[in-house]
C-alpha cells in the first residue's frame, strides 16, 4: 500500500499491533493503520466496530494498552487531548465541546497556551476572521455559540484546531449533524487543508461520502481492521460486504405458520428529532399480525424518533399511526398503552426502568393503575411482592433483592425484567430496539425465543436494531431505514450482507442492481 | 504517580450507613462548636449543659422545644416532597409566610361566633392555600415555560416578607391592629379560630405537623399516586414512558409542598402567636426545613425526630444569652450540621477503593455479601 513517494518520509499516524479493551472487552484489537501525510483517510465501519477508540486513542484521550503509536515516525504515547493537540494532533468530536456562552473568538483562545494573558478581543477576532476565509469557512467571530447552528459550531470546532495549528485531524461522524449542502462545503474545506499537507481522519457510515472526500479507507469490524483499500479503486459493495462482515447466517428457526392482518399500520409519518429537522420523513411501514418486522440501519437514521413518535413519547408532525383499525395518531401514551403497545426501549435503564426502584416496582410499571396492583387510590404491597415474585420466578431474573434498586442488576436481568413487564400486559404490537444489545449468548438466546413466541401468539412485532444477526435470527421481513426514510424491503430470506451493507450506507437498490 | 484512594460510586449503602451519618454529622457540628467557643473564651461543656438542659431538663423546656419543632416539621416535609422530585423548592420560607397571611386574614375576617371546630378548620386550612398560591408562582412557569424554581422562589421569599411588613409595620391594613397605639402589630384573630394549648404553650398543632408527616409518608409509599411520584422522582422519561404525566405531578408536589409550608404559618397563627406577627414569623424557619429535610434524608418519617432536634436548638439559643454566650452560636451549629450532614451524603453515595484493588473484586464482594 505504501506509495514511493510516500515511503521517504514517515506517515503521520501509524499504530502497530494496537489493543483497547474496557473491562475486559477488546474495543480495538491487533489494529494497525496508518495515515499518510495529505491524505484523506476514511475509516468505515457498524456502530461499535471500534472507530471512535480508535481516533480516540490517537487524540490522546485513551492511551493503548499494547501496541505503538509513531507520529511522524517518532514513538509516542500522549497522556491527554492537551498533550496530542499540543504535538499537532486534535479531534472534532461528536458532541462538540464549545461554551455555548462565549464569543467564537473566545471559544478559539480558550486552553490555548500561544494566546497571552492579555486578552485582546479586537486580535483575536482578526485572526479567526482570517482563518476562517482561508478555509473558505466564514463565521463571524463575534457570535456566540449558541446563535450558531450546528454546522457553524462544528467550523468552530475545526477552527479551534487550525487556530492550534493541528497537522493531524480527526473528525467523527461529521457529517451526521450536517444538511447536505452544510456536508458539501466541510468536503471542500477539508480537501483544502488536505492539499496544504495536513492529514485527516474522517469517520462515516455513508460508503457515497467515503467515495467523494476520502483517498484512502479502513474497514473496521469488531475491534479489527477488515480491509485497507485506495478509495479509488474500491467497489462500494466490497466495501460493504467487508463492513457487515461474514456471509449472514440465513436464519434457521421455524416460519411462522399464519400472518394475520394488519395490527401496526404507519403511514407518512414525520416526525422532528432534536435539532429540528425531521428524523423521519414520510415513513411507512405495515406490521401484520403474528409477523417481526425488522428495520436495519446505522444508528441516528431516525430509528429513535420512530420508535417514540409511534408510542407517544414524541411528537408527531405528519401522518398516521393506526392500530388494529383505528386511528392512535394523536393519542397519549397512557391511552397506547392501554390500546396495547408494548415498547422496549433501547435505553434500559432511564427509559424503560426507573433505576432507583426495585424490580418488583419496575415489573409493575405499566400495569400498577389497575387490580391487583391497585386498590382504588391504594396499592397492594401484596400483588406487589406476589406478581413481582412469578415474574422474576418465570423469567429467570436474576440477583433480586427486596429493597434492591434494580440498576444494580446485571444488563441481561435487566433487559429480562423489562421484557416481562412489556409481554405480560395485554398488548398487540410490540416494538423493540435491540432487545438483545450488550448481552450474553445465554441471554440473547433467551430473550430472542422470547419475541418468537410473541409473534407465534399473534403479536405483531416491529424490531428496529442495528445488529444484523439479531434481525435476520427474528425478522419475517426486513426494512431498511436511511435519514428517515425505508430504502429497502425484503423478506428475510433475500437479505445478503451486501445488499442491507450497501442500503445501509445510502446506496439505492438502483444502484446496488 | 502518587497512590490515591479511588472514589467510585456505590451500589446499595447499608442501612446503618444511612443511620450513622446523619448522627455523625450532629457530633461532628458540636465538635466544630466546641473549638468554636473554647477559642472565643467559652467553656463549651457549660454552654451544651446549659442548652441540653433548657431544651429536654423540664416538661416546660421539653414543651418549648416541642413548639419550636412543629412549624419545622411542616416546612421539612415541604422541602423533602420536593426535593426527592428534584423540584428546589426553596420558598419555604415566603410560603409559610403568605400562608400566615392568608390564615389570619381568614382569622380576622370570620365572625366572632363561629363554632371553634369550624373557625380551626378554615383557618389552617387558609394556610394551606395561601402557601399553595405562593408556591404557584413559582410552580407554573417551571412546568410551564422552564423557569428555574431556584431563583423564583428564593424572590417570592423576599417579596412575601416584605408583604407581611408591609400589611403591618407600614400600612393600616386589617392585619394591623388598631388597638396597638406604642408599636405596630398584628391584630388577634377571632379567639374560637384558635388552636388549644393542651401543656404549656403546646397545643395540637403538633399533631398535625406529625399528621401531615405520617400522610407524606404514607402517600409516597402506600397510594397509586405516590407511586407515581416515585417514579417521576426517580427518572423524568422512565414516567413518561410509563404514560405518566411529568408536568402535572411536578406541578402538584410543588403546590403540595407549598401547601405543607403554608400550614406551618397557618398553625404559629392559630396556635401559640394568635396573629400574624412579623418579628416571630421571620425566623428563618423555612430556611431551617431545608437543613431538617437534608438531614432526615428527605424521609418524612426521620423529620419528626430531626425537627424536634432543630427546635432543640432554636429553644436552647435565647437561653444562652443569660449566660452571656451569644443566641447566633445555635446558627453556627445549625449550619455546621447541614454542611456536614450533605458531606455525609457523599459518603453514601461513593465508596473508596485501593487502587490495587479491581472494581471487579469489589463487584465481586457486594455479590458474595449479597448472596
Amino acid at each position: 500500500m505504501s506509495q514511493g513517494a510516500q515511503s521517504q518520509t514517515p506517515p503521520a499516524v501509524e499504530l502497530r499491533d494496537m489493543d483497547k479493551s474496557f473491562y475486559g472487552v477488546f474495543a480495538n484489537a491487533d489494529v494497525n493503520f496508518s495515515l499518510a501525510r495529505g491524505e484523506v483517510h476514511a475509516l468505515l465501519g457498524e456502530n461499535g466496530a471500534g472507530k471512535s477508540t480508535l481516533c480516540s486513542v490517537i487524540a490522546g484521550l485513551y492511551r493503548p494498552d499494547s501496541g505503538e503509536m509513531l507520529i511522524d515516525g517518532e514513538p509516542t504515547i500522549f497522556k491527554s487531548p492537551k498533550d496530542a493537540l499540543a504535538a499537532g494532533v486534535g479531534m472534532v468530536y461528536q458532541h462538540f465541546r464549545l461554551v455555548s456562552n462565549l464569543t467564537v473568538a473566545e471559544n478559539l483562545a480558550l486552553g490555548n497556551p500561544d494566546v497571552a494573558m492579555r486578552l485582546s478581543q479586537k486580535e483575536l477576532e482578526v485572526e479567526a476572521r482570517e482563518i476562517g476565509e482561508k478555509y473558505d469557512f466564514p463565521v463571524d467571530p463575534s457570535a456566540r455559540i449558541w446563535q450558531l447552528s450546528v454546522g457553524q459550531q462544528q467550523r468552530v470546532e475545526i477552527l479551534k484546531l487550525l487556530y492550534r495549528n493541528a497537522r493531524i485531524l480527526i473528525l467523527d461522524e461529521p457529517t451526521a449533524v450536517l444538511t447536505p449542502q452544510e456536508g458539501e462545503a466541510l468536503f471542500q474545506t477539508m480537501r483544502v487543508m488536505a492539499e496544504e499537507g495536513r492529514s485527516l481522519i474522517f469517520i462515516s457510515h455513508k460508503l457515497h461520502e467515503v467515495k467523494e472526500v476520502s483517498d484512502r479507507v479502513t474497514v473496521l469490524r469488531e475491534g479489527r481492521v477488515v480491509g485497507i483499500a485506495d478509495t479509488a479503486d474500491a467497489e462500494p459493495r466490497d466495501l460493504a460486504r467487508m463492513m457487515v462482515g461474514k456471509d449472514l447466517e440465513l436464519p434457521t428457526r421455524a416460519a411462522n405458520e399464519s400472518i394475520g392482518d394488519p395490527m401496526l399500520v404507519v403511514r407518512d409519518l414525520v416526525v422532528q428529532g432534536d435539532r429540528g429537522l425531521d428524523a423521519v420523513n414520510k415513513l411507512s411501514i405495515t406490521v401484520n399480525a403474528g409477523e417481526v418486522v425488522g428495520i436495519a440501519g446505522v444508528s441516528g437514521n431516525g430509528q429513535r424518533e420512530l420508535a417514540q413518535g409511534i408510542v407517544g413519547l414524541m411528537k408527531v408532525t405528519g401522518g398516521s399511526v393506526h392500530l388494529d383499525g383505528d386511528d392512535v395518531t394523536k393519542m397519549s401514551v397512557l391511552a397506547k398503552i392501554k390500546r396495547g403497545i408494548a415498547y422496549i426501549p433501547q435505553s434500559r435503564l432511564g427509559m424503560g426502568l426507573a433505576p432507583g426502584l426495585s424490580t418488583e416496582d419496575n415489573l409493575a410499571l405499566k400495569e400498577y393503575r389497575v387490580p391487583p396492583y391497585s386498590r382504588g387510590p391504594l396499592l397492594s404491597e401484596r400483588a406487589f411482592n406476589a406478581r413481582g415474585e412469578e415474574l422474576i420466578e418465570e423469567f429467570d431474573i436474576r440477583g433480586v433483592r427486596p429493597g434492591l434498586p434494580i440498576r444494580l442488576l446485571s444488563g441481561g436481568n435487566l433487559q429480562k425484567a423489562l421484557i416481562a413487564r412489556e409481554i405480560v400486559q395485554a398488548h398487540k404490537v410490540l416494538i423493540a430496539r435491540s432487545p438483545t444489545r450488550g448481552l450474553d449468548v445465554g441471554a440473547t438466546a433467551t430473550v430472542r425465543d422470547q419475541i418468537l413466541a410473541e409473534r407465534d401468539r399473534g403479536i405483531a412485532v416491529l424490531l428496529i436494531s442495528e445488529d444484523l444477526d439479531e434481525l435476520l435470527a427474528l425478522s419475517d421481513r426486513l426494512l431498511v431505514m436511511y435519514e428517515g426514510e425505508i430504502v429497502g424491503d425484503m423478506p428475510a430470506s433475500e437479505a445478503t450482507a451486501e445488499r442491507l451493507g450497501l442500503l445501509m450506507s445510502g446506496q439505492s437498490e438502483e444502484q446496488i442492481a | 504517580m502518587t497512590r490515591r484512594l479511588i472514589v467510585e460510586p456505590r451500589g446499595l449503602a447499608p442501612w446503618w450507613l444511612k443511620l450513622l451519618i446523619p448522627v455523625a454529622s450532629v457530633f461532628a457540628a458540636l465538635i466544630v462548636g466546641a473549638l468554636f467557643l473554647s477559642l472565643t473564651g467559652n467553656d463549651w461543656f457549660e454552654v451544651y449543659g446549659k442548652m441540653l438542659d433548657t431544651a429536654f431538663g423540664s416538661g416546660r423546656g421539653f414543651a418549648e422545644t416541642l413548639v419550636s419543632a412543629t412549624p419545622l416539621i411542616l416546612t421539612g416535609v415541604a422541602a423533602a416532597i420536593a426535593f426527592r422530585m428534584l423540584v428546589w423548592n426553596i420558598g419555604g420560607e415566603g410560603q409559610l409566610i403568605f400562608g400566615a397571611i392568608v390564615a389570619a386574614g381568614v382569622g380576622i375576617w370570620l365572625s366572632g361566633s363561629t363554632p371553634p371546630i369550624i373557625a380551626i378548620t378554615a383557618v389552617v386550612i387558609a394556610g394551606a392555600v395561601g402557601g399553595a398560591f405562593w408556591a404557584s408562582l413559582s410552580a407554573v412557569p417551571k412546568v410551564y415555560l422552564g423557569t428555574n424554581e431556584i431563583i423564583t422562589t428564593l424572590m417570592l421569599n423576599f417579596i412575601a416578607l416584605n408583604l407581611m411588613q408591609y400589611l403591618v409595620l407600614g400600612s393600616f391594613s386589617p392585619w394591623r391592629d388598631p388597638e396597638a397605639t406604642q408599636f405596630p402589630q398584628g391584630r388577634p384573630i377571632i379567639d374560637t379560630g384558635r388552636i388549644p394549648e393542651f401543656f404549656h404553650r403546646l397545643d395540637w398543632g403538633l399533631f398535625i405537623a406529625i399528621a401531615v408527616a405520617v400522610l407524606a409518608w404514607f402517600v409516597i409509599s402506600k397510594t397509586r399516586s405516590g407511586f407515581e411520584y416515585r417514579i417521576v422522582g426517580d427518572s423524568f422519561d422512565t414516567a413518561r414512558y410509563a404514560g405518566i404525566k411529568v408536568p402535572k405531578k411536578v406541578l402538584g408536589t410543588f403546590l403540595a409542598s407549598g401547601a405543607a409550608a403554608g400550614l406551618a404559618g397557618s398553625i404559629l397563627v392559630a396556635g401559640i402567636l394568635g396573629k400574624m406577627d412579623p418579628r416571630s414569623l421571620d425566623l428563618g424557619l423555612g430556611f431551617i426545613g431545608i437543613i431538617v429535610a437534608a438531614l432526615a434524608r428527605l424521609n418524612p418519617i426521620a423529620i419528626i425526630p430531626v425537627a424536634i432536634l432543630m427546635g432543640a436548638l432554636n429553644n436552647a439559643g435565647p437561653a444562652l444569652q443569660s449566660i452571656g454566650v451569644p443566641s447566633a452560636t445555635v446558627t453556627i451549629l445549625q449550619g455546621a450540621i447541614l454542611l456536614f450532614a450533605v458531606a455525609g451524603e457523599f459518603l453514601i453515595a461513593n465508596r473508596f477503593r485501593r487502587p490495587d484493588r479491581t472494581p471487579e473484586d469489589a463487584e465481586m464482594k457486594a455479590e458474595v455479601s449479597a448472596a
